[in-house]
C-alpha cells in the first residue's frame, strides 16, 4: 500500500479529531459562559501542572491503554469486540476476589492477582468467540449483552454467595499489601503503566512479525482469501477474542491492584467504551494507540480539573469522545471485514 | 379471591408500564435492522427523546409540544447515524456506540446549562394519566402498523430488500441508501417515543441514567423477537413482565441481578441458536457501498 495514502488518511483523521476537540469543546465552553482559553487552560493545567497531576494523567492513560490494545487485537481480526468494559470488570473482579481470599507471599501475590484478571477477562472474551466460531452468532451483540451481564453477575457475587469480610456494598474485601502494585516516584502511578507500554510493543511485534499475527490480520483484512489459504477462521476468531478479553481483563486487574486495592463494581467509568475511541484514533496500531491513550488520558484527568477550576461540566469530555468515535467509525476497519 | 385478582391486575398493569418504552425502542430497532442498519444507538435516542421533551415542556409549559420535540430530537440523532452509516458507509456498530456516549454526555451537559444543576431536571408539566394511557395503547398500534407496513406495503418490501441484499435492491430500481436512511430516521422517531414515555408520562422530569440500558434491552428484544415487529413486542412484554415481577420475586428470594440479566441472557441464548432458528436480515450491519 502506498505510504503517501496512509499518511494523508491519518493526517485527515488527526485534523478531524483536533477540530472536534477544540471546536466542540470551545462551543460547549462558550455555552457554559466560560472562555475556551480559560477552559482548555484549566484542562491542560489540570492534566500536566504538577507531578501528582502528571501521574494521574498517566494512570488514566494506563487504564485506557489496556482495553484499547485488547480492542485493537479483535478489530484487526475483523471482530467487533465492544465488550472490553465487561471483560475489564470480570478481570477486576477475579483479581480482587482471589487476591483478598487467598493471601499469598509477596513475590506470588501480584502475579496471581494479575494472572487471575487476565484469565477471567480471557474467558469473558472467549464466550462470544466460541459463540461466533460455533454458532456463527454475531459477536457485536453478544459482547454488548455480556457487558451488562458482567456488571450484574459481579454485583450478585460480591453481595451474595462470594461476599467477603470488610466489604461494604458492591465490593470485595481489601487486597493484602503484598498483592498491591508498588507506586512509582512517590505518586499514584504504578508499574502497571510500564507493563502496558511493554505490552504495546509486544503486541506490535506479534501482529507484524509472527505467523499468528499474520493470520489474524489476514482473517480481518480478507476473510475469504484467508479461508482459501487454509487459515481456520473460527479458531482465529476464538483466539483473537480470548486474547482481546485477556488484555482488557489484565487492565481491570491493574486498576484493582494499583489504585482501588479492592474490586468495586463501579471500578470503570466506561474505560472499555472510551478505549474504542482510543483504538480508532490510534489506527489500531499498538504504538499509535500508546500516543492516543496519552491524549485521552489527558482529557480524562484534565476534565475533572476543568470542571473544578473553570466551571465547565466534565461531561464535555465524554461528549467530545462520543463524537470522535462517530467521526472515526469509518476507519479502514470497515472496508472488508464484515463479509462473513 | 378479589385480593388475588387485584394483585394480578397490578402485575399486568406494571408489565404494560415497564414494557411500553421497550416496545417503542424495539420497534425502532426492528425497522432499522430490517433495512440493514444495526442501531446500537437506541439508548442514545431514548436519552435524546427523554431529555429534549422535558426541556421543551418546561420551556413552553406544553407537554405535547415537549413530546413532539422529543420525537424530533430522536429523529435528528437517528439521522446522524443514518447519514454516517449510509452516505459515509462507516461502521454502524462503532458509530452507534459513539452516539450513545455523546447523547448521555450531551444530556448531562444540557442539564447543567438549562437547570444549572447536575443529575436531574426540575419537574415540568407532564402528559398525565391520559397521556400515559394514549402512549401505552399507541405502542401496540405502532407494532401492528409496522407489521402491516413491513409485510404489505411496497415501501416495507423495499426496506426488507435493502436488509437482505442492498445491491440487488439497487439493481431493481430501489434506492437502497435512501431507503436505509429513512428506515433509520423513522425508526428513531418511534424509538424516541420510548424516551418521551419515560420522562413525560411515567415521570415528569429527566435524570441522568434514567433510560438505564433500555436501549440495549430493546436490542435484545429485537433478536429474541426474531426481527419482527410482533415478535419484538412480545419479547418486550416478556421482559416487562419480569421487570414487573422483580419486587415480588425479590421478596421470594430470587436475586434481583438475575432478573435484570434475564433479557440479556435470553438474547444470548437466542443468538446461539438454542431457541430455534434465528436469522438476522442477511445484510444487517453491513455497510452498503455502490460500486
Amino acid at each position: 500500500m502506498t505510504a503517501a495514502f496512509l499518511r494523508t488518511r491519518a493526517f485527515r483523521d488527526i485534523v478531524v479529531v483536533l477540530v472536534l476537540v477544540f471546536g466542540v469543546g470551545s462551543i460547549a465552553m462558550l455555552l457554559a459562559h466560560v472562555s475556551p482559553i480559560v477552559g482548555f487552560g484549566a484542562l491542560f493545567d489540570g492534566a500536566w501542572g504538577t507531578k501528582g497531576e502528571i501521574a494521574e494523567t498517566l494512570v488514566q492513560t494506563t487504564n485506557l491503554l489496556f482495553p484499547a490494545l485488547g480492542i485493537a487485537i479483535a478489530f484487526r481480526a475483523g471482530l467487533f469486540n465492544i465488550g472490553a468494559e465487561g471483560q475489564l470488570v470480570m478481570g477486576g473482579f477475579a483479581a480482587g476476589w482471589l487476591g483478598a481470599q487467598f493471601p499469598l507471599p509477596g513475590y506470588l501475590a501480584v502475579p496471581m492477582v494479575l494472572a487471575a484478571g487476565t484469565l477471567a477477562g480471557g474467558v469473558w472474551g472467549a464466550i462470544p468467540g466460541i459463540m461466533r466460531a460455533r454458532f456463527k452468532a454475531n459477536e457485536v451483540i453478544a459482547t454488548l449483552m455480556l457487558n451488562v451481564v458482567a456488571i450484574l453477575l459481579t454485583t450478585y457475587l460480591v453481595t451474595g454467595p462470594l461476599q467477603q469480610g470488610g466489604a461494604n456494598g458492591s465490593e470485595t474485601g481489601p487486597l493484602p499489601k503484598a498483592a498491591q502494585l508498588t507506586h512509582l516516584f512517590d505518586t499514584q502511578l504504578t508499574w502497571a503503566f510500564v507493563l502496558a507500554l511493554v505490552l504495546a510493543f509486544v503486541l506490535r511485534w506479534v501482529l507484524q512479525r509472527t505467523i499468528f499475527g499474520y493470520e489474524l490480520r489476514a482473517a480481518g483484512d480478507a476473510p475469504e482469501a484467508a479461508k482459501r489459504a487454509g487459515i481456520d477462521l473460527g479458531r482465529t476468531a476464538l483466539i483473537a477474542m480470548s486474547l482481546s478479553g485477556a488484555i482488557a481483563g489484565l487492565g481491570g486487574a491493574t486498576i484493582v491492584a494499583g489504585a482501588l486495592h479492592r474490586f468495586n463494581t463501579g471500578l470503570s467509568p466506561g474505560y472499555g467504551f472510551i478505549a474504542i475511541a482510543v483504538a480508532l484514533v490510534g489506527n489500531l496500531d499498538p504504538l499509535w494507540i500508546v500516543v492516543a491513550s496519552v491524549a485521552f488520558g489527558m482529557l480524562q484527568s484534565g476534565g475533572i480539573a476543568m470542571q473544578a477550576e473553570a466551571g465547565v461540566p466534565k461531561e464535555v469530555v465524554s461528549l467530545i469522545i462520543g463524537l470522535v468515535i462517530i467521526a472515526l467509525a469509518g476507519r479502514r476497519v470497515v472496508a472488508s471485514l464484515r463479509s462473513t | 379471591m378479589n385480593a388475588t385478582l387485584a394483585a394480578v391486575m397490578a402485575i399486568l398493569g406494571l408489565t404494560l408500564i415497564k414494557a411500553t418504552p421497550l416496545i417503542y425502542a424495539a420497534l425502532g430497532g426492528v425497522l432499522s435492522e430490517r433495512a440493514g442498519v444495526v442501531n446500537i444507538g437506541l439508548e442514545g435516542i431514548l436519552i435524546a427523546g427523554a431529555f429534549t421533551s422535558v426541556v421543551v415542556s418546561g420551556a413552553t409549559g406544553n407537554p405535547i409540544l415537549g413530546a413532539l420535540a422529543g420525537v424530533l430530537a430522536g429523529m435528528l440523532l437517528a439521522a446522524i447515524l443514518a447519514y454516517v452509516t449510509t452516505r459515509l458507509a462507516v461502521d454502524q456498530i462503532v458509530a452507534g456506540t459513539g452516539l450513545n456516549i455523546a447523547a448521555l454526555a450531551g444530556a448531562a451537559f444540557g442539564l447543567v446549562l438549562v437547570y444549572h444543576q447536575p443529575g436531574a431536571s426540575h419537574e415540568v408539566p407532564a402528559l398525565g394519566r391520559t397521556g400515559e394511557t394514549v402512549l401505552v395503547v399507541l405502542a401496540f398500534v405502532a407494532a401492528g402498523v409496522l407489521h402491516l407496513v413491513l409485510t404489505r406495503t411496497p415501501w416495507g418490501l423495499h426496506v426488507r430488500a435493502c436488509g437482505e441484499d442492498p445491491s440487488a435492491a439497487d439493481s431493481a430500481g430501489i434506492d437502497a441508501l435512501k431507503t436505509r436512511f429513512w428506515a433509520v430516521v423513522i425508526g428513531g422517531a418511534i424509538a424516541s417515543l420510548g424516551g418521551v414515555y419515560l420522562s413525560l408520562a411515567e415521570l415528569d422530569l429527566y435524570s441522568d441514567g434514567m433510560t438505564a440500558g433500555r436501549g440495549f434491552i430493546a436490542l435484545a428484544a429485537v433478536i429474541f423477537g426474531r426481527w419482527t415487529p410482533l415478535g419484538a413486542t412480545g419479547a418486550a412484554l416478556f421482559f416487562g413482565f419480569f421487570a414487573a415481577l422483580q419486587f415480588s420475586l425479590q421478596r421470594a428470594g430470587v436475586p434481583s441481578e438475575l432478573l435484570q440479566a434475564l433479557p440479556y441472557l435470553a438474547a444470548l441464548v437466542a443468538l446461539a441458536g438454542f431457541a430455534g432458528r434465528v436469522r438476522a436480515p442477511a445484510a444487517d450491519g453491513v455497510p452498503y457501498v455502490r460500486s
